[in-house]
Order: structure tokens, then C-alpha cells, then sequence
């Protein structure tokens, strides 16, 4: 292994390719997919019992969830979840175009 | 001609009185018949319109609120209608019809031909009165462009950073290997490429250097680009790390694990890796000159006394914050899997050097203090070099082999005893089948014949023993 020069440690000889890791590892921050999650969950809510809010909250969740997603993930999933929770929003001030009532 | 003066006086005071009455959607309409509609809905809402023939009726729109009663007004302005004879008996008629008998109080009169200046804006009451209530709706919206605007700093800060770490060390790298930055994708080896995991995830991949497969720097930067994660930071302060992760060449290190790590995180790590919860065992940091607030987590002694040498404890002693941990190991094999899916093979384990390195400031992390991060991965090409010079003794080998080899076996037992008890459930499992299936069984004969069959089988089970004893009897 000792070539030429032993005080220099390159070894052009050597080179090992990069091997990206696996996705899903445990090392993984889960926040993208609770985030999706919560998303759909809002959005579902959103639409079907007319909770502005709901639907509110889940475009927030996938403004999050495209935040912290990782480069290697599917974009469509992301695109999907945008366009549902943005319906939802839509589709509630269709139905009821009065301004959100404060919870308070 | 007096009449028709003050029919038109009290028109003008009525529909003023009436457009400022109301507070909801009115729509104006030329609709000759839409004065039938209006009766026949009785609703209100209602703007006056003049047509330019001068001929001026009050129109009304149904609108979605169906409150506020305000037939009088209504009626009123259709009292004082000037319009040609057969129309206004229409309305006439229609008055009738519905029986409103206090048209009579109305004042009656015919209006000039000075309609125009009687002509109204045509205000979109709805525009106006609703903005202001949805100002949740705004707040909302205003709250996402904070969102997205804070994303968009954020993300920057994070390539800034990363990208002065590489700037900052690129130089130190090129002189220990072959190639700096390999992205692995394209066909040909590339260099100086620093992936993007995530926003603030940035990993770089060095490789060609002896006694070393490759080196992943990861920088795990704070998540900057999210609005949310900023805020949660307030309350619990967190910083950038640098992680380091060499794996050795098969064979360049004797087999020992050993840990040294901020006391924080070691109870943590001594808990989740495999390799340290399974050969290590914590141990007093006295005799060696470094930090109180580290803790030693060793297999072997002999490794550990030699691996914290004098440079290395004054480094860790330097940069006593910022080193979170120095993790050696040859059973590298990650962190734990969750409990309740017991592998059922030995994980692949590999000879590797973990260091984690937190980047001081709490978060305010400035691209020029990147330079300051310099003799840490001088560290780490030092303790690379050491640890692949290292010999163990024969004794510390026998110890290290034998723990490994208990290991193996302890891992085997458990594996066993898991395969066994899943063949217990596959047995029980085939029996309630079958019981089930005698249970089903609606003829009588059958049912029999089977649970005879089966009582035959159970016993042929239990005769080759009394066989063999009756045999060796004889």
C-alpha cells in the first residue's frame, strides 16, 4: 500500500464512489411526512365539514412539510398535497363565502 | 302637476333613506318583471334606478340574507312610482294581491321629468362593509408570506454556510484526498460538489486516501428555512453540527469500541447505538486531563489510554463545547432498530470513526466563523492515522475477540428463542384451524370420523416412544 511519497496519504488508486444512503433510515427527520399527514387530515376536514380553519391549517402543514422535505423526495407528493389543501380553502369559501368567525 | 312634485319630493327622501338603511348586497336590474319576482320572494334589498326613458322603478335582487323585513320602505317606493298607467296597475294589482292595505298611508303624487339628478351610485354594499371582517382570512395569508419569505432567507443562510465550510476546508481536504465532493450519479468521479440532503442538510463525500474507503462530512445546519422550527428555537436553543463519519478499510483497525462525548449526549448514545450498548460500559474520566463534562464510554482499556493521548486532551480540553463526540468503533452498525422487530440476522457491521462537532454561537452561526473549525478535522485525520497505527496487545485482542464472540452467541439465543416461539404460534395456529373445521362440520358421521382420525393421529404420536422402550425391553 506504501507508494512514492509515504507522508502524502492520497491514493488515487483508492477512490470508492459516493453510495447515497437508503431514504426511510432511522436517522431521518420524520417532520415531511407528519406534516403530510396532518396536511391531508386537515384537508379532508376542510372539505368535508366546511372548517375553514381546517383547511387554513392544512396549507399551513404543507408549506411546512415542503420546508423540511429532503431533496430525493417525490415531488409529486408535495404538489398533491399544495393542491389539496389549497382546494379545500377554495371549495370552503365557494360553498360559504362569509369570513371565518374568531373561535373566541 | 303639484302631485307629481311631491310624489317625486318623497321619492327622493325615501330611496336616500332607503340606500342608506341598507347594509347588504343590493343589485341594481332593468328587468321589467323583476318586480314581480321581488313580490314573490319578499325579500329585501333594494337601489333605486332610473331608466332613460325617465321611467324609474325600484328594483330588487334576492340576496342571501333573508332577515330584515323592511316591506314598508318597499313599499313606499313602489307607491310613488311614476310610471306609464298600465304598469301601475300592475303593481297596483299585484298590492292587491298580497293585501298590503297601509299603501293608503303612503302619500301619492306623480313625479316630473327631472329624473336624472335622482340618479344613484351604484355601491357594491357588500365590497364595502365586508373587507374589514375578514381580516382573519388576511391575517392568515399575511402569516404564509411570512412563512415563505422567511424560507426563502433561511434556505439562503443555509447554502451561504455550507458553502463557507467547504470554501474554509476544501484546501485542508484536497491534501488528504483524492477527490473532494463525488455526488456518485454522475459517470465519472466529480469533485467538488457538496450535496443538498435538504435545506439544511448539505453532505460531502471525500475519497482515495490510505487506510480510508471514504469520509461523509454531513453539515446538519439548523432549519432555518422554517418559520416554525425558528420559533420553537427561543425556547430550546440548538446549534449547527458538522458530523463526520470515516469508514476504514477492512482490517486497518484492531477490534475495540470506545466513546468520548459530552455527558448530555452520551447517555443517549450509550442507549441508541448498537455498538456501544452492547461492548462498552461507562467509565471515570479521572485519569486522563480532559473536560469534567465528558463521559467515557470503553471496551478496552488499553485502546482508550491510547487513543486519548496527550493532543488529543488538550484538543478536547480547547474545544471542550464543541466537540460533542469522538465515537470509534469496528461493530459500527448505527443506531438501534425499534424494539419490536427483532432482526433476525446480525446487522453488517463496519470499522469506523464518528465525530460530531457543534458549531459554537448557539445558532448565530456567521460564514467567517467556518475558518475557527479547521484543527477539528485536523483532529480527525490525526485520531484516522492513529487508530489505523494502533496494536493492541494479545491480551486486550483475547478480551475484545471474546466479547464479540458473546455477542454473536447472545444475538443467535434470541434469534432462536424468537424462531421457536413463532413456530409455537404457527402449531397453535394449525390446530384451531383444524378444530374449527370439526366444529363446522354439520354431518354428524363425519364429524366423527374426523375427530376419530385426529384422536389416531395424537396417539400415533405419542406410541414410537413406547415402541422403542417395548424394544428395548425385549
Amino acid at each position: 500500500m506504501q507508494q512514492q511519497n509515504p507522508n502524502d496519504p492520497k491514493r488515487a488508486t483508492k477512490i470508492v464512489r459516493y453510495k447515497a444512503q437508503p431514504a426511510g433510515g432511522p436517522g431521518d427527520d420524520p417532520t415531511p411526512d407528519y406534516m403530510n399527514l396532518l396536511g391531508m387530515i386537515f384537508s379532508m376536514c376542510g372539505l368535508m365539514m366546511k372548517l375553514k380553519w381546517c383547511a387554513w391549517v392544512a396549507v399551513y402543514c404543507s408549506f411546512i412539510s415542503f420546508a423540511n422535505s429532503r431533496t430525493t423526495d417525490d415531488t409529486k407528493q408535495m404538489l398533491s398535497s399544495f393542491m389539496l389543501s389549497i382546494s379545500a380553502v377554495v371549495m370552503s369559501y365557494l360553498q360559504n363565502p362569509q369570513p371565518m368567525q374568531p373561535p373566541w | 302637476m303639484k302631485p307629481v312634485w311631491f310624489l317625486l319630493f318623497a321619492l327622493f327622501c325615501l330611496s336616500v333613506s332607503y340606500a342608506g338603511s341598507k347594509k347588504h348586497d343590493a343589485f341594481v336590474e332593468d328587468n321589467d318583471f323583476a318586480e314581480f319576482e321581488e313580490f314573490e320572494d319578499e325579500e329585501d334589498g333594494a337601489v333605486n334606478d332610473e331608466s332613460d326613458d325617465e321611467i324609474q322603478e325600484p328594483v330588487k335582487q334576492p340576496v342571501e340574507s333573508e332577515e330584515m323585513p323592511e316591506f314598508d320602505d318597499e313599499q313606499e317606493e313602489e307607491d310613488d312610482d311614476p310610471m306609464s298607467d298600465d304598469e301601475f296597475e300592475h303593481l297596483h294589482d299585484e298590492e292587491e294581491f298580497e293585501n298590503f292595505d297601509r299603501e293608503k298611508d303612503a302619500p301619492k303624487g306623480k313625479s316630473p321629468d327631472k329624473l336624472p339628478d335622482l340618479q344613484m351610485a351604484k355601491v357594491p354594499l357588500h365590497l364595502r362593509t365586508s373587507w374589514d371582517s375578514f381580516y382573519l382570512e388576511m391575517l392568515m395569508i399575511a402569516g404564509l408570506t411570512v412563512y415563505f419569505l422567511n424560507f426563502l432567507a433561511g434556505k439562503n443562510k443555509n447554502c451561504k454556510l455550507a458553502t463557507a465550510w467547504l470554501s474554509a476546508h476544501k484546501e485542508l481536504l484536497e491534501t488528504q484526498f483524492s477527490i473532494v465532493g463525488d455526488d456518485g450519479v454522475a459517470k465519472e468521479v466529480t469533485s467538488g460538489v457538496l450535496m443538498k440532503e435538504s435545506e439544511n442538510v448539505y453532505t460531502l463525500w471525500c475519497s482515495g486516501r490510505t487506510c480510508v474507503e471514504g469520509m461523509l462530512v454531513e453539515l446538519k445546519l439548523l432549519k432555518r428555512q422554517d418559520l416554525i422550527n425558528l420559533l420553537l428555537r427561543v425556547f430550546k436553543p440548538a446549534s449547527d453540527q458538522v458530523i463526520v463519519k470515516v469508514d476504514l478499510d477492512d482490517g486497518k483497525m484492531d477490534n475495540f469500541v470506545f466513546c468520548v462525548a459530552q455527558k448530555r449526549s452520551a447517555a443517549k448514545l450509550h442507549k441508541d447505538m448498537n455498538d456501544l450498548s452492547q461492548f462498552t460500559e461507562r467509565k471515570s474520566s479521572e485519569k486522563f486531563d480532559m473536560p469534567a463534562s465528558y463521559q467515557l464510554l470503553s471496551e478496552v482499556g488499553e485502546a482508550t489510554s491510547a487513543i486519548l493521548d496527550k493532543k488529543v486532551c488538550q484538543m478536547l480540553t480547547k474545544h471542550e463545547g464543541v466537540i460533542e463526540y469522538i465515537h470509534i468503533s469496528d461493530q459500527f452498525s448505527g443506531p438501534k432498530v425499534q424494539e419490536d422487530t427483532q432482526p433476525t440476522k446480525m446487522p453488517d457491521t463496519k470499522a469506523c470513526l464518528m465525530f460530531c462537532f457543534t458549531i459554537p454561537g448557539k445558532g448565530k452561526t456567521r460564514a467567517s466563523d467556518m475558518e475557527n473549525l479547521k484543527p477539528l478535522l485536523q483532529l480527525v485525520f490525526y485520531c484516522v492515522d492513529k487508530v489505523s497505527r494502533l496494536q493492541l496487545s494479545r491480551e486486550a485482542r483475547m478480551k475484545a475477540e471474546k466479547n464479540r464472540q458473546k455477542a454473536e452467541e447472545m444475538f443467535l439465543k434470541a434469534a432462536h428463542t424468537q424462531r421457536q416461539e413463532l413456530a409455537q404460534q404457527r402449531r397453535e395456529e394449525r390446530k384451531r384451524a383444524e378444530k374449527e373445521r370439526l366444529m363446522a362440520e354439520e354431518d354428524p358421521d363425519r364429524a366423527r370420523k374426523l375427530e376419530d382420525r385426529e384422536n389416531r393421529r395424537e396417539s400415533k404420536k405419542k406410541q414410537p416412544k413406547m415402541k422403542m422402550m417395548k424394544i428395548k425391553a425385549m
